[in-house]
C-alpha cells in the first residue's frame, strides 16, 4: 500500500505511532514506574549488583552476637550494617518475638534515629524517628508471646523452636544474617536467603562543592559511598512536584524467598491475577514490581501490577498441601518484585522434589522492617494468624449483603423515592439506595442541597417504611469555602493535614480548593463524632449509613493525585510514612461516628464502605474494587480481584454491577447481575454520564432475568450471612478459592474464575465472556456435584466440564456432601424476610452424608455479643439429620436476658421444607420422615416426596413442612 | 413445632373454613369462591389432578403447583417468572405452574376490596396504600398489629374521589371549549383555504394572458434587427465570456484565500488552545467528555495533516491572483477585435444591391432569421443597448403575477400542510399551540409551550435551555400510580408529546423532551425528571386530553 519512498513517507508513519503510543500510556504518567520512584531504582539496582556478584557478595548484616538476649517468646539482638573496612558500622536494632498463633515477627530498627541523633534537612517539623506506629493502626490482636519457645544460641546461629507442639524452627544465622524457617523439618520461607536486606541508614547530605563543612562526615562518605549514584537520594521531582525528603534516603528492603513453592497470591489491590505473575523477567512477566501505594487510578487498565486504591501487603505461598505466609507491616510506598526460580535440585529444600523456588523482593520508602512470617500448613491456618493479627471481618448488618442500588447521582429526593416505588412495582428486592455527591449543597458535606432535597427525612422514612436504608456519601476532604462551619472549626480547631512547612495543607478535589481531616489524631476522631449526631447533620436518621470515597486521599493537583508526601500529620509523622493506612484512619472515624450516634445501650453495627484500605480496614466495613468500565474485561477481572481480597482477610468486597464508566449493553448488564450476586458485597452504580440502568429499565428478558439473580442473593442470605460470621469469628474468606478449598489439588491452583460460598459447598462460576452457552467448569477428581437449579449431576475427574450457560441460567453446583440455608419467599428487602421459614438443602455426598452450618440473630444490633443468636451444625449421617447448637457454651449454660428473649422470639421462626438431592433409592416409595424435637414429648411424622430425576439428574426427596422451630436441636429420622 | 400462637392462629383460620359456607378462606376474592367450597377437598385449580385435604388450605406451605392452596399466606409467593427456578415438590414440567390467583384479597370494607402481592402478605409491614383493613398481617409477625383504617382511608378517598369527579367534569366542560376554539381556529384555515383557491384560479389565468403579451412583446422586439455597433466574432464573444469569468475566479480566489487564511490562523489557535488542554487537562476530574475530546485530540493529532500549502504554492496563488493587465498573462485585447461575422457578411453582400432589391432581401432576411431564431437554430442577438421599454413592462408585468400566484401556492400549502397536521383528537392542540405553562421545580423553572419549545431556565442564573423542539403527537403506554390529589398519570395508553432535537447537552446528546399528559382540570406541569441524561420527562395535566382514549382508574390501583 505504501510504496517506499524513502523516509520522507516513513517519517509521519513514525509521528502516528509515537502519538499513539502516548494515547495508550496517557494513564500512566500520572503514576510512578519504578524507574521514577528513587528507592525502587535503587533496590532494584541493589538486587541486580547482587545478582552480577554471584557468590562473591555478602550481605553486610551481622548480628552482633554479644547483644543476643533470649527471653520468654522473644529475642532482641543489635545488628550491625558494614559500611567497609575501617569505617563504623550502622547499628541496628533487632527484635524477633514468636507470637501464640504460631506467627514469628522480626522488626528492625535504626538506634541512631531512635535515639534522635540525626539532622532534618530544610529545618522540617518531621519526626526522627523511622515510624512504628503501624501496628497502632492494623494490628488488634494475637501479640500474646509463646513463651514455651526455646532458643539455642552458638555462636554461629541461634535456633527457635516455637508454634503449636514446636512444630516450628527458626534458624538465625549471624554472619551474615538471615533467617530460614522450617516446619515439621521442613524449610518453607528464608529472610535474606538471598542478601537483598537494605536498610538505609540516615546520612547527612554532603554538598559538593562545599567542602570545608563537614569534614569528618565527608571523609566517611568519600571512602564509603563514593561513586554511588546520589541521585534519588534528595529532592525526587515527578509531575511538576518535588518531594524535599528531609530525611535523605530511608528505605528498607528484604528479599523473601519460598522454597519449592509456585504459587504466591495475595498483596491486593490490582487488577491482576490470583496467582501473581512474575515481575523480572520470565514468561508472562510484568515488567514493573507490584506496587503498594494507594492511589485514584482514572480507568485503571486490566492485567497490571500498578497500583490501585488499597494496599495489604500479605502474601500467602502455596504448594501442594502446604500454604505459608508473610505480612509486611509498613505503611509507606512498597513494591515487590517477584522472580519464580526453576531448580533442578535444591539443596535448601530437603527432600522436597527440587521443582520451582518463588523469590520475592520488598521493598518500602521509610519506616521500619517489620514482618511476620505464618508457616500454615493449611491456607485456613495462614489467614487466621493473619486476622488474629489484624482483625476480622465486621459482622455487618443483614441489609449490608443485600443488595445496593446506587447511581451518580439520583438527583433529587423525588428521584430516590421514584426509583424505591419502580424497584417495588417491578417485584424487585433492594435494600439500600445510594446518594453520590450531588445530594450536598456545593460539595460541603454534611450539607443538603435545599433544592434537589427539599425533604431529606421524609424520604429516609419513606425507605425506612420497608426497612430500607440510605447511603450517603461523605469525603474527607473539605470545601475551603467562607460560612461553612465543618471547615471554619477543622481550621480553627487546627485538625487537618499540614504542609511541609507545618501550615494547613490546601490542595483540590471535588469542591475546588479543600483541606483534609487528618484522622491521626485523636481530638479530630472525636470532632468527626460531633459531626454525625442526627442533631449536626440534619437531614439523617437512624438508616442512615456512609461512603468514605476519595480516601487514599485523592488530590487532584496532587504529585501521583495525592499528598506531598513530605505534608505533616498529627504526631509529626510525614505523609510518605503513613500513607497507605490514611485511608483506614478516616474510615475508622467514620465508623466510629456511626457507632456513637445512638446511646450505647441501643447501638447498632456502622456500615461504611471505603475505596482505599490497608490490613485492618476488614473491621470496619466494605470495599469495592473503585472505577472500573463497562466492558466484559472488567467484568472477568472483578472476580480474581474480589477472590484475592477473600484470601487476604477483607472479603467483604465488590465491584461496581454493570461497571462504573460508560453504558453495558443489557446482556453485559445482565451477566453482571449474575456475577453481582456473588459479590460479598453487591452494588450496582454507575457513572453521572450514563444512561440509566435500574434493573427495572432494562425490558424483557432481561429484567425477569435480573430479578432472578437479585432473588436469588436474597433467597440464599441466610447462607451469605453464615459465611459473613464465619468470616467475622476465624476470618475465613467468604468466598474461597480452588486453591483454598483443595489446597491437593496441584493441578488447579492458578483457577481463578470459579469459586465457593463460604462452607456451603455451593460453586458459582459467573460467565463474563459474551455470546456464552456454555461454560467450563473445573471439577477436582472425586468429587460429585448436582445443578443448583436442575439436580443434573457432574463428577469431577482433575479437568474442565462445559455446562449450559445461556442468558438465563447462573453456573452454579452444589457440592455433594453439603448443608445449606435458604429462605425462598420473595420480599422487598432482607429485613422483611426476618419471620419467614427456612429451606433447608441437603446435599448427600456418595458417602450418605452431609454437613453445614447456620448462625442468624437479629442483623442489626450487637445484642449477639450478649448470646443474642441463634448458631446451629446441621449434619446428616446414617439417615438421620440432627440439628446441633454451636453456640459459645457460656451462651448456653448461663443465658443473658437478650439471648432468652431473642430465642423466644425466633420460635416462630420454623423449617418449611427439606430438599435432599441424592435421595437413596431405599426412600423410593416411602412417604414419611420421623422428626424429634428437643422438649417435645413425641416424635412426629412429616410427609416426604422421593422424586426420581431424569436425564443424569440427581434423585431427590422434599420433606413437607417438617417444621421444627430453627434455634431449637432436633433430629429426622429418614 | 410451631409457635402455640402461629399454630393458634393456622387453628382459627381451619376452624373459619370448616365453619363452612358463609366465609371464604382467607385471602380469597369473590370471583374465586367457587373454587373453595368444598368442605373437605380441595383441587388446585389450575391442575385438577391434585387434591388436597382442606387442612392444607392456607396452611403456610405451598402445595399446587399453581399457588391456588394459599390464597392468604406468601407460602407460594416464590410462584413467579421473576424467582430463580427450582424443584421442588412436584416436577413442574407437566404441571401449569402460572399462579391462579392474582393475589390476597382485601376486603377493605368501607372501601374498595383490593389484591396484594403474596410477598407482602405476612411480611411485618402494614400496606394500608393497598390493604387499608391490615388484613395482610393477620399472623403479627414480629409482633406488628395493623388495625383497621378503611374507615378513614375510605372517607378522605370519597371526599377526594368527590373532588376529582368534580375536577373531572370541570375538565370535560373546559376541553369543550378548547375543541371549540380548535374548531374555530380550525374553520379560519380552511375559509383561508377556499379563498386562495379562488385567488390562484385568477392568478393562473393573469399569468396565461401576460405570457401570451410577452411572446408578442418578445416577437415584436426579435423582429429589429440593429445591427449591433460593435459586433463580436464567436471567438471575440468566447474571449469576452472567459475575461469575465476569469476576473469573477480571480476575485473569487482573492477572497478564499483570505477566508483560507482566517481559517488557518483559527485552526493553529485551536489547536493550540487544544495541545494545552491536553497538557494541562487533570484526568481525575473523571470527566468522560474530558476524557473524550482528549483521545479525539489525540487521534486528530496523529493524523496525517493535508497540506495547508507551503510558500511556493502561495507565490503561485500570487501570480495568478493578478490582474491580467498589458503584463499579464493573457491580452485580452488580442482576442476581443471583433471580426466579420455571418450577418455582418450579409450586410456587406447586400451594400451591392440596388435599393428595391436590398429592402426586399432585408425583410426576406429578417423573416428567416425570425424563423431561424424562433426554431433555434440561430442564437437571438442581445443588444448591448438592452430590450425596448414595452418588452420590460411586460416581462415585469408576468414577474409580478407569477411572484403573486407563487406566494398564494405557497400559502395554500401551508395551510393544508397545517390541516392535514395532527393536532390530536378533535384538534384540540390547534387551539393551545403556542401557548405556555411553567413549573417551578427545585433547581430550575421549566416551561412547556404547547407544540412549540420546552425550556428549562436554572434558578442559579445562566439563559433558558431549549429541551426540544415540538416533534409530534404520540400514544403511550403508561404504569404509574395516581396520588391522592389525582395529579398523576395512572395506568394506560397517554397521549404524549414528542419534543426532539433541543439544545446540545455537553457530554450528551441533544436534549428532548417526552410531554406525557393525562386529564385535568386545568393546564399544569407535574413533574419533571431527567430520565438519562438530557432525556427529560414532562407529566403534565391537561384538559385537552380528557377523555381522549385514556381510562383513568377508578381508584388506586390494586397491587404494588
Amino acid at each position: 500500500m505504501f510504496p517506499a519512498q524513502g523516509w520522507g513517507q516513513l517519517l509521519p508513519l513514525l509521528l502516528v505511532f509515537c502519538l499513539f503510543r502516548s494515547a495508550f500510556t496517557v494513564k500512566h504518567e500520572g503514576f510512578k514506574t519504578c524507574e521514577q520512584s528513587g528507592f525502587c531504582k535503587r533496590n532494584r539496582a541493589y538486587a541486580d549488583n547482587v545478582a552480577t556478584l554471584g557468590n562473591s557478595w555478602t550481605s553486610p548484616y551481622t548480628l552482633f552476637s554479644k547483644s543476643l538476649k533470649i527471653d520468654n517468646g522473644y529475642i532482641t539482638a543489635t545488628l550491625l550494617k558494614s559500611l567497609g573496612e575501617g569505617v563504623q558500622s550502622v547499628e541496628l536494632s533487632l527484635m524477633i518475638t514468636f507470637l501464640q498463633s504460631g506467627a514469628a515477627r522480626i522488626t528492625v530498627d535504626e538506634k541512631k534515629r531512635r535515639q534522635g541523633e540525626i539532622e532534618l534537612r530544610h529545618g522540617s517539623q518531621a519526626r526522627k524517628e523511622r515510624y512504628d506506629e503501624a501496628s497502632k493502626w492494623a494490628i488488634v490482636g494475637g501479640e500474646k508471646l509463646d513463651k514455651s519457645a526455646k532458643a539455642d544460641t552458638s555462636s554461629k546461629e541461634t535456633v527457635v523452636n516455637y508454634g503449636p507442639n514446636n512444630r516450628y524452627r527458626a534458624v538465625i544465622s549471624h554472619s551474615p544474617f538471615s533467617i530460614d524457617f522450617f516446619r515439621d523439618d521442613q524449610l518453607h520461607v528464608k529472610l535474606n536467603g538471598k542478601g537483598l536486606m537494605n536498610m538505609e541508614q540516615w546520612r547527612p547530605k554532603v554538598e559538593k562543592p562545599d567542602i570545608k563543612e563537614g569534614e569528618d562526615s565527608k571523609e566517611e562518605e568519600q571512602s564509603v559511598e563514593q561513586g554511588e549514584d546520589e541521585s534519588t537520594w534528595w529532592e525526587e521531582t515527578f509531575g511538576g512536584n518535588t518531594d524535599s525528603k528531609p530525611r535523605g534516603p530511608e528505605s528498607v528492603g528484604l528479599d523473601i524467598t519460598f522454597p519449592g513453592y509456585e504459587h504466591v497470591y495475595g498483596i491486593p489491590g490490582h487488577a491482576s491475577s490470583l496467582s501473581l505473575k512474575q515481575t523480572r523477567g520470565g514468561s508472562d512477566a510484568y515488567e514493573q514490581p507490584y506496587r503498594l501505594y494507594n492511589s485514584d487510578v482514572f480507568e485503571y487498565e486490566m492485567d497490571s501490577p500498578m497500583t490501585l486504591y488499597g494496599a495489604i501487603p500479605f502474601m500467602q505461598a502455596h504448594r501442594k498441601d502446604s500454604t505459608v505466609g508473610v505480612f509486611w507491616l509498613n505503611a509507606a510506598e512498597t513494591w515487590i518484585d517477584i522472580v519464580k526460580r526453576k531448580v533442578s535440585s535444591n539443596p535448601l529444600s530437603l527432600g522436597i522434589g527440587g521443582k520451582t523456588d518463588t523469590e520475592t523482593h520488598w521493598f518500602s520508602e521509610s519506616g521500619l522492617l517489620d514482618v511476620f512470617v505464618f508457616l500454615g500448613p493449611t491456607p485456613k491456618d495462614v489467614i487466621s494468624q493473619y486476622s488474629e493479627l489484624t482483625g476480622y471481618t465486621q459482622l455487618p448488618q443483614q441489609f449490608a449483603i443485600a443488595y445496593h442500588q446506587c447511581r451518580w447521582n439520583y438527583v433529587t429526593d423525588e428521584d430516590v423515592r421514584d426509583v424505591d416505588k419502580k424497584m417495588d412495582r417491578a417485584r424487585i428486592p433492594y435494600d439500600v439506595i445510594w446518594l453520590d455527591i450531588e445530594y450536598t449543597d456545593g460539595k460541603k458535606y454534611f450539607t443538603w442541597d435545599a433544592h434537589t432535597f427539599p425533604d431529606p427525612l421524609g424520604m429516609e422514612k419513606q425507605l425506612d417504611s420497608h426497612d430500607r436504608k440510605l447511603v450517603v456519601i461523605i469525603d474527607p476532604h473539605i470545601k475551603n469555602e467562607g460560612n461553612y462551619l465543618v471547615v471554619d472549626e477543622l481550621k480553627s480547631k487546627s485538625f487537618g493535614v499540614k504542609n511541609k512547612d507545618n501550615n494547613l495543607y490546601e490542595g483540590w478535589c471535588w469542591p475546588g480548593s479543600s483541606h483534609w481531616v487528618d484522622c491521626f489524631n485523636p481530638a479530630a476522631l472525636e470532632w468527626w463524632k460531633s459531626l454525625f449526631t442526627y442533631s449536626s447533620f440534619t437531614g439523617t436518621a437512624a438508616n442512615t449509613f456512609v461512603w468514605n470515597d476519595m480516601n487514599e486521599p485523592s488530590v487532584f493537583n496532587g504529585p501521583e493525585t495525592t499528598m506531598p508526601k513530605d505534608n505533616i500529620h498529627h504526631g509529626n509523622w510525614e505523609h510518605r510514612d503513613v500513607h497507605n493506612i490514611n485511608g483506614m484512619t478516616f474510615v475508622n472515624a467514620t465508623y466510629h461516628a456511626l457507632l456513637a450516634r445512638e446511646p450505647p445501650a441501643s447501638r447498632r453495627r456502622p456500615f461504611v464502605l471505603t475505596r482505599s484500605y490497608y490490613s485492618g480496614s476488614q473491621r470496619l466495613g466494605a470495599m469495592w474494587t473503585g472505577d472500573n468500565q463497562a466492558e466484559w474485561s472488567h467484568l472477568a477481572a472483578s472476580i480474581p480481584m474480589i477472590l484475592t481480597q477473600n484470601i487476604a482477610g477483607f472479603p467483604f468486597a465488590g465491584a461496581d454491577v454493570g461497571g462504573f464508566f460508560g453504558n453495558p449493553s443489557k446482556e453485559l448488564l445482565t451477566r453482571w447481575y449474575q456475577a453481582g450476586a456473588f459479590y460479598p458485597f453487591f452494588r450496582g452504580h454507575a457513572h453521572i454520564d450514563t444512561r440509566r440502568r435500574e434493573p427495572y429499565l432494562a425490558g424483557e428478558p432481561y429484567t425477569f432475568i435480573i430479578t432472578q439473580a437479585l432473588r436469588l442473593r436474597y433467597q440464599l442470605l441466610p447462607a451469605w450471612y453464615t459465611a459473613f460470621h464465619a468470616a467475622s469469628v476465624s476470618g475465613v474468606p467468604i468466598l474461597q478459592p480452588h486453591y483454598y478449598v483443595h489446597p491437593s489439588d496441584e493441578a488447579a491452583f492458578a483457577i481463578e474464575d470459579q469459586f465457593y460460598l463460604g462452607s456451603t459447598g455451593l460453586l458459582a462460576k459467573p460467565v463474563v465472556t459474551e455470546g456464552a452457552e456454555t461454560v467450563s467448569i473445573y471439577l477436582p477428581p472425586g468429587e460429585t456435584y448436582y445443578d443448583y437449579f436442575t439436580y443434573s449431576t457432574h463428577v469431577g475427574s482433575g479437568s474442565t466440564i462445559a455446562i449450559p450457560a445461556p442468558l438465563d441460567k447462573i453456573p452454579l453446583l452444589m457440592k455433594a456432601g453439603h448443608i445449606f440455608p435458604r429462605k425462598d419467599r420473595p420480599r422487598r428487602s432482607s429485613g422483611l424476610m426476618r419471620w419467614d421459614p427456612y429451606t433447608l438443602i441437603i446435599a448427600l455426598g456418595s458417602n450418605g452424608e452431609a454437613e453445614g452450618d447456620l448462625y442468624v440473630d437479629d442483623g442489626e444490633s450487637y445484642d449477639y455479643e450478649d448470646g443474642a443468636y441463634i448458631h446451629r451444625h446441621f449434619s446428616f449421617s446414617s439417615s438421620t439429620l440432627k440439628s446441633s447448637d454451636l453456640s459459645a457454651d457460656t451462651d448456653m449454660s448461663k443465658p443473658s436476658k437478650k439471648r432468652k428473649a431473642y430465642l423466644t422470639a425466633m420460635t416462630a421462626v420454623r423449617v418449611e421444607k427439606m430438599v435432599v438431592i441424592g435421595a437413596p433409592m431405599e426412600w423410593k416409595g416411602r412417604s414419611e420422615v420421623k422428626v424429634e424435637e428437643q422438649g417435645a414429648k413425641q416424635t412426629r411424622t412429616v410427609e416426604m416426596k422421593w422424586f426420581q430425576g431424569d436425564g443424569g439428574a440427581a434423585n431427590w426427596a422434599v420433606i413437607r413442612d417438617p417444621g421444627m422451630e430453627i434455634g431449637k436441636g432436633w433430629t429426622v429420622k429418614f | 413445632m410451631r409457635s402455640p400462637y402461629f399454630l393458634l392462629l393456622s387453628g382459627t383460620v381451619a376452624r373459619a373454613i370448616v365453619a363452612a359456607e358463609a366465609p371464604r378462606p382467607r385471602g380469597v376474592g369473590p370471583e374465586f369462591a367457587k373454587y373453595y367450597k368444598d368442605s373437605e377437598t380441595f383441587t388446585c385449580i389450575s391442575a385438577p389432578s391434585i387434591h388436597l385435604s382442606v387442612a392444607r388450605l392456607n396452611d403456610d406451605f405451598c402445595d399446587c403447583p399453581d399457588g391456588s392452596d394459599e390464597p392468604g399466606t406468601s407460602a407460594c409467593a416464590h410462584l413467579s417468572p421473576l424467582s430463580p427456578a427450582f424443584l421442588g415438590s412436584t416436577p413442574s414440567d407437566d404441571l401449569d405452574t402460572t399462579t391462579a390467583l392474582p393475589g390476597f384479597y382485601c376486603k377493605n370494607k368501607g372501601h374498595h376490596p383490593s389484591y396484594v402481592p403474596f410477598t407482602v402478605v405476612n411480611d411485618g409491614v402494614c400496606d394500608y396504600e393497598f390493604c387499608c383493613d391490615g388484613s395482610d398481617e393477620w399472623a403479627r409477625v414480629g409482633g406488628v398489629k395493623c388495625e383497621d383504617r378503611c374507615k378513614e382511608i375510605g372517607k378522605e378517598w370519597k371526599k377526594q374521589d368527590e373532588q376529582r369527579q368534580k375536577s373531572l367534569s370541570n375538565a370535560a366542560k373546559r376541553r369543550k371549549e378548547i375543541v371549540a376554539d380548535a374548531e374555530r381556529l380550525r374553520k379560519e384555515v380552511e375559509d383561508r383555504l377556499q379563498s386562495l383557491r379562488t385567488e390562484i384560479q385568477g392568478g393562473e389565468m393573469k399569468v396565461k394572458a401576460l405570457e401570451s403579451d410577452l411572446a408578442e412583446a418578445e416577437r415584436q422586439e426579435r423582429s429589429k434587427v440593429v445591427r449591433s455597433p460593435k459586433e463580436l466574432s464567436k471567438m471575440g464573444l468566447l474571449a469576452q465570456l472567459a475575461k469575465d469569468r476569469t476576473e469573477e475566479l480571480r476575485e473569487s480566489l482573492v477572497e478564499v484565500r483570505v477566508q483560507r487564511d482566517t481559517g488557518k490562523e483559527r485552526i493553529a489557535e485551536l489547536e493550540g488552545i487544544l495541545s494545552t488542554f491536553k497538557e494541562e487537562y487533570n484526568p481525575n476530574f473523571n470527566d468522560e467528555g474530558v476524557k473524550r475530546a482528549v483521545r479525539s485530540w489525540e487521534e486528530y493529532a496523529a493524523r496525517d495533516k493535508p497540506a495547508l500549502g507551503d510558500d511556493a504554492h502561495d507565490r503561485d496563488l500570487d501570480e495568478i491572483a493578478k490582474p491580467d493587465g498589458e503584463t499579464g498573462a493573457i491580452k485580452w485585447s488580442e482576442w476581443e477585435e471583433p471580426e466579420e461575422s455571418d450577418v455582418g457578411v450579409l450586410y456587406k453582400f447586400a451594400a451591392y444591391l440596388p435599393t428595391t432589391v436590398r429592402d426586399w432581401l432585408d425583410q426576406k432576411l429578417r423573416d428567416f432569421r425570425v424563423i431561424l431564431v424562433d426554431n433555434g437554430i440561430l442564437a437571438a442577438t442581445h443588444s448591448p443597448d438592452g430590450e425596448s421599454k414595452g418588452l420590460a413592462d411586460a416581462r415585469n408585468a408576468l414577474k409580478a403575477a407569477q411572484d403573486s400566484l407563487n406566494e398564494n401556492n405557497k400559502q395554500l400549502n401551508t395551510h393544508q400542510e397545517d390541516l392535514d397536521k395532527d393536532y390530536g383528537a378533535d384538534d384540540v392542540f390547534r387551539a393551545l399551540k403556542g401557548q405556555c405553562v411553567s413549573k417551578d421545580s427545585g433547581e430550575y423553572t421549566y416551561e412547556l409551550c404547547w407544540l412549540d419549545k420546552t425550556k428549562q431556565k436554572s434558578k442559579k442564573g445562566g439563559s433558558q435551555t431549549v429541551m426540544g423542539n415540538f416533534v409530534s403527537v404520540e400514544r403511550i403506554l403508561v404504569d404509574d400510580e395516581v396520588p391522592p390529589d389525582g395529579k398523576g398519570l395512572g395506568s394506560g395508553e397517554r397521549v404524549a408529546l414528542r419534543y426532539g432535537n433541543g439544545q446540545h447537552c455537553w457530554n450528551g446528546p441533544n436534549r428532548s423532551t417526552l410531554v406525557v399528559l393525562a386529564c385535568a382540570e386545568k393546564d399544569e406541569v407535574w413533574k419533571v425528571t431527567e430520565e438519562e441524561k438530557c432525556v427529560y420527562r414532562m407529566e403534565v395535566g391537561t384538559p385537552a386530553v380528557c377523555g381522549v382514549g385514556e381510562k383513568r382508574e377508578e381508584r388506586p390501583k390494586d397491587e404494588l
